[in-house]
């Protein structure tokens, strides 16, 4: 048996090469200047002091704020999606997932610029209310456009954990709540809910991850001035080239996202 | 209790979330029979863009590196994961909660951060990016999600049925085939569902790591979405057909499984991986071999047919790859990227003559320079144009709506860009270089100054016209927008004015009284380049008095070739200003080539404008 404790081995060199360096890598780059080249770096807090203008701060506020929305959009449709499907019988439930995940395949790119032909101002959208006679209205390049993006294409990451988590759930707990004299309210959220909540603390993770920071679908749908972390990231990589910038931005990044995982499941644990 | 809810709005609840999912899905596939190029009216049947899906050499490149990379990844990650799963079970506690701690991170870190740290570590080793490092950074992103399905099914094994397998005689690599793995199957099975998906559909990390020319279908896509493009439709249709072939297939396969066929059906998917590897192999090592030319270009800036003629006509192959700004181009090349040919724009040129990044024109090996005009040559970026070759030339302007904008207002120059009439009816162009250009202008400035003070006038100039006219900063979606008239006005290019004035005779082209900025964009030789006779015969090839017609044609910019451009002033473009971009005009400029630190200031400037924009 020992044997196989070496199968571990190649996955540690794997992991310390592409996964911990790159990660310090950032971090080298977020604590100097001028760091293209080895010679000249010196050591600085001054990528972090430029974060703090306000112009950034303005940009990671609206980003949690795009996302926090998101997330409690993907939540409340999510979760009675979530629920409905998991009353029908086993079969139609796996169909239902099935559908569910299908739109998961196809390119979040592909799927994300359909929206444009629909929401722009003479999209599919506009053309169906001025059959009505009802004005034109710009939804295009607005946080409307941008946050219908994102529900769309992460949606499904909160509906299959919370599914998975009440298909699990044993059903005679509900019944034994009833006899015990619950009413529906009470059950749902003594129970019901309550058994849902790894599935639910689970899906907010991922919808709040994939949507803080996400750069192409604001970047369609937004247009060239909206900006969220994930642009300002690019484009100090790609059209800017300040790498250190950068790395400070992707490293704040990084952090925000561990301590909220962290809180969340800490709020998870405490509730349990 | 719970079935006196009535059933009615749950089925109208759970198909609407359906259309929701499905509808982008539907447009996507409507839209990719139809006949004309629009994306919002349906004219008529027509299967053309799945023809010239089969054509686009570029699409397919694309499907095929995405698939490849993703089986290849798929393969490895699930082989790594697996086996680091079973090792995982077996080592001690510290080193297990390490390395799961370690796997967690591709996961719980946004994929934009881990995509930056292997693009500098990529080019910190000076790897190449392209096929191998995209596949690198896949099998990266791939394995922790196999690890995470495996190790639960790991965990659950009983200890004693290996060592029953042990005991009665089976070696550790037996027990191992015979009895672990065939028990984790489920996890294993899921966990290359997984690695597919993740792979097949990513995009943020591909494009931080790839390059040279290897693209997947995202990336593809994502350089495409500037312009409507239905061949996309047609593309996504077809991944779609085959998506719902293979759910089907693999739903009904349980039905078939206890057959024969079965078996055979492994072997067979073993040996299309085999022959999918080797051909991989010969894929990676013909493109080193063969004569290359590696070419660096704006995109939507050339027939593409003449590349493919080109190609035929020396016998040679060339990769073209495309740029949305002569700043990223810089940001590539400096990364360690290597090209033959680039065409940047005139103050790119200056500063790659002044870090020695390019070679001089031997023009005894380009014959057709004779027909250039000669008002586009012997500019102050490079004094008798010893470095570079013009390409297209052009302004920048005002390309307004006649039946929208007041002819009176016209008179105001760039200062109508802020006259509050027009809130909400404004495109500006996404560019640091143009947006600064125009406040220059409208405050009479040099657009090459490098005063500080008058660099935060314009700054508050774009601030408060940010703040005031909520006008939208747009790329090439421009184009499509104003063929639309969805804006009375958008600030654009020259070129692209004269081709959306065809499309749409209502629009008219204004180049401004205060000035605007001349510029001219320049074919240069790198120093990388190894083939210099092949980069001068295709600079010759461009120049060439028919090539130049066809080329001024398909993108619509003034040609520097003297022929092409009258020919096109007396055909196509006839009347149209915006073809003949205004020359000799003292107060228009070329931009010149900054210091860097001024070039600095003005991006984190032009940062914070957008940064402040989107609110």
């Amino acid at each position: 048996m020992k044997i196989y404790k070496n199968f571990i081995l190649p996955y540690l060199i794997w992991a310390a090469l592409l996964i911990v360096i790159p990660l310090i890598m950032i971090l080298i780059y977020a604590f100097t200047t001028d760091g293209n080249s080895v010679l000249t770096v010196s050591f600085t807090f001054d990528n972090f002091k430029n974060i703090l203008s306000q112009a950034y701060v303005s940009v990671f506020w609206a980003s949690l704020k795009v996302g926090i929305i998101t997330v409690l959009i993907c939540l409340a449709l999510g979760y009675i999606m979530a629920y409905l499907i998991s009353r029908f019988s086993e079969q139609v439930q796996s169909i239902l997932i099935l559908m569910v995940t299908i739109p998961m395949w196809i390119n979040m790119l592909l799927r994300t610029y359909a929206w444009i032909s629909i929401l722009s101002d003479n999209g599919l959208f506009n053309s169906f209310l001025g059959f009505f006679g009802i004005e034109p209205m710009t939804l295009m390049y607005t946080d409307f456009a941008v946050i219908l993006g994102l529900v769309c294409n992460f949606l499904p990451f909160m509906i299959i954990p919370i599914h998975t988590s009440l298909s699990k759930m044993d059903k005679s707990l509900i019944e034994a709540s009833y006899d015990l004299g619950a009413n529906k309210f009470q059950t749902f959220k003594k129970v019901i809910f309550k058994l849902s909540l790894p599935g639910v603390i689970n899906g907010i993770i991922m919808v709040f991850l994939l949507s803080i920071s996400s750069f192409v679908i604001p970047k369609l749908l937004g247009g060239g001035s909206y900006m969220m972390v994930g642009n300002l990231i690019e484009s100090q990589f790609v059209h800017v080239g300040d790498w250190n910038f950068g790395g400070a931005i992707s490293f704040v990044l990084a952090a925000i996202m561990l301590i909220a995982i962290k809180l969340t499941e800490k709020f998870d644990k405490t509730d349990e | 209790m719970m079935k006196k809810l009535s059933k009615i709005p749950s089925g109208l609840y759970i198909f609407l979330c359906f259309a929701f999912f499905y509808l982008p899905i539907l447009v996507t596939v409507i839209f990719s029979f139809n006949e004309s190029k629009s994306l919002t009216h349906f004219t008529g049947f027509s299967m053309r863009w799945y023809s010239e899906l089969i054509n686009s050499s570029e699409i397919m490149s694309a499907v095929y590196v995405s698939l490849t990379v993703a089986i290849i990844s798929t393969v490895i990650s699930t082989i790594l994961g697996t086996m680091t799963a079973i090792g995982l079970s077996k080592c001690r506690k510290v080193l297990r909660d390490w390395t799961l701690n370690i796997n967690n991170i591709p996961m719980m870190i946004p994929d934009i951060v881990m995509a930056v740290g292997l693009m500098i570590l990529f080019s910190a080793l000076s790897i190449q990016k392209g096929y191998m490092t995209m596949l690198l950074a896949h099998i990266c992103f791939c394995t922790p999600y196999v690890i995470t399905s495996v190790y639960p099914k790991v965990r659950a094994l009983d200890v004693n049925i290996a060592n029953a397998a042990l005991d009665l005689g089976a070696t550790p690599w037996q027990a191992l085939w015979k009895v672990i793995i065939p028990m984790i199957k489920p996890g294993i099975y899921a966990g290359v569902l997984l690695a597919f998906t993740m792979s097949i559909d990513d995009f943020v990390i591909s494009y931080f790591v790839s390059g040279n020319g290897v693209k997947n279908i995202s990336i593809v896509v994502y350089n495409m979405t500037k312009r409507t493009n239905p061949t996309m439709n047609a593309l996504s249709t077809i991944l779609i057909v085959a998506i719902i072939t293979i759910t089907l297939i693999v739903n009904l396969a349980p039905k078939i499984k206890k057959t024969r066929l079965s078996r055979h059906l492994s072997k067979i998917a073993a040996f299309l991986g085999i022959v999918l590897l080797i051909s991989v192999l010969i894929f990676s090592c013909n493109s080193t071999n063969s004569k290359t030319l590696k070419i660096y270009n704006a995109g939507e800036y050339i027939d593409e047919d003449l590349i493919h003629e080109f190609e035929e006509k020396y016998g040679c192959r060339v990769i073209y790859e495309t740029f949305d700004s002569n700043e990223s181009m810089y940001t590539k090349i400096n990364s360690g990227e290597v090209y033959d040919i680039i065409i940047p724009s005139d103050y790119m040129i200056e500063r790659l003559i002044k870090e020695e990044r390019i070679r001089e024109i031997d023009y005894s090996k380009i014959p057709n320079a004779k027909g250039l005009i000669p008002s586009v040559l012997n500019k102050e970026y490079d004094p008798g144009n010893k470095y570079s070759v013009p390409y297209f030339w052009g302004s920048v302007g005002i390309l307004y709506d006649k039946t929208k904008v007041d002819e009176a207002d016209l008179k105001e120059g760039w200062n109508i860009l802020r006259n509050t009439k027009y809130k909400g009816d404004i495109y500006m162009y996404d560019s640091e270089r143009d947006s600064f250009m125009i406040a220059m202008k409208a405050l009479g400035y040099s657009l090459n100054t490098d005063k500080k003070s008058e660099i935060d006038e314009a700054y508050q100039w774009l601030l408060e016209q940010s703040q005031t006219m909520a006008p939208v900063y747009a790329g090439d979606d421009v184009i499509d927008n104003m063929i639309s008239g969805n804006k009375a006005m958008a600030v654009v290019y020259s070129g692209d004015a004269a081709y959306i004035i065809t499309e749409n005779p209502n629009l008219a082209y204004l180049e401004p009284q205060q000035g605007t900025n001349i510029w001219y964009d320049g074919m240069v030789i790198t120093q990388d380049c190894t083939n210099t006779d092949l980069a001068h015969s295709f600079i010759n090839f461009i120049l060439d008095k028919d090539n130049a017609l066809r080329n001024t044609t398909a993108v619509g910019y003034s040609s520097s070739i003297q022929s092409a451009y009258d020919e096109m002033t007396k055909t196509d473009y006839k009347g149209i200003n915006a073809y003949t971009p205004r020359t000799g005009y003292e107060k228009d400029e070329v931009f010149r080539y900054q210091a860097q630190s001024i070039k600095e200031y003005y991006s984190s400037q032009w940062t914070k404008i957008k940064a402040s924009g989107g609110q």
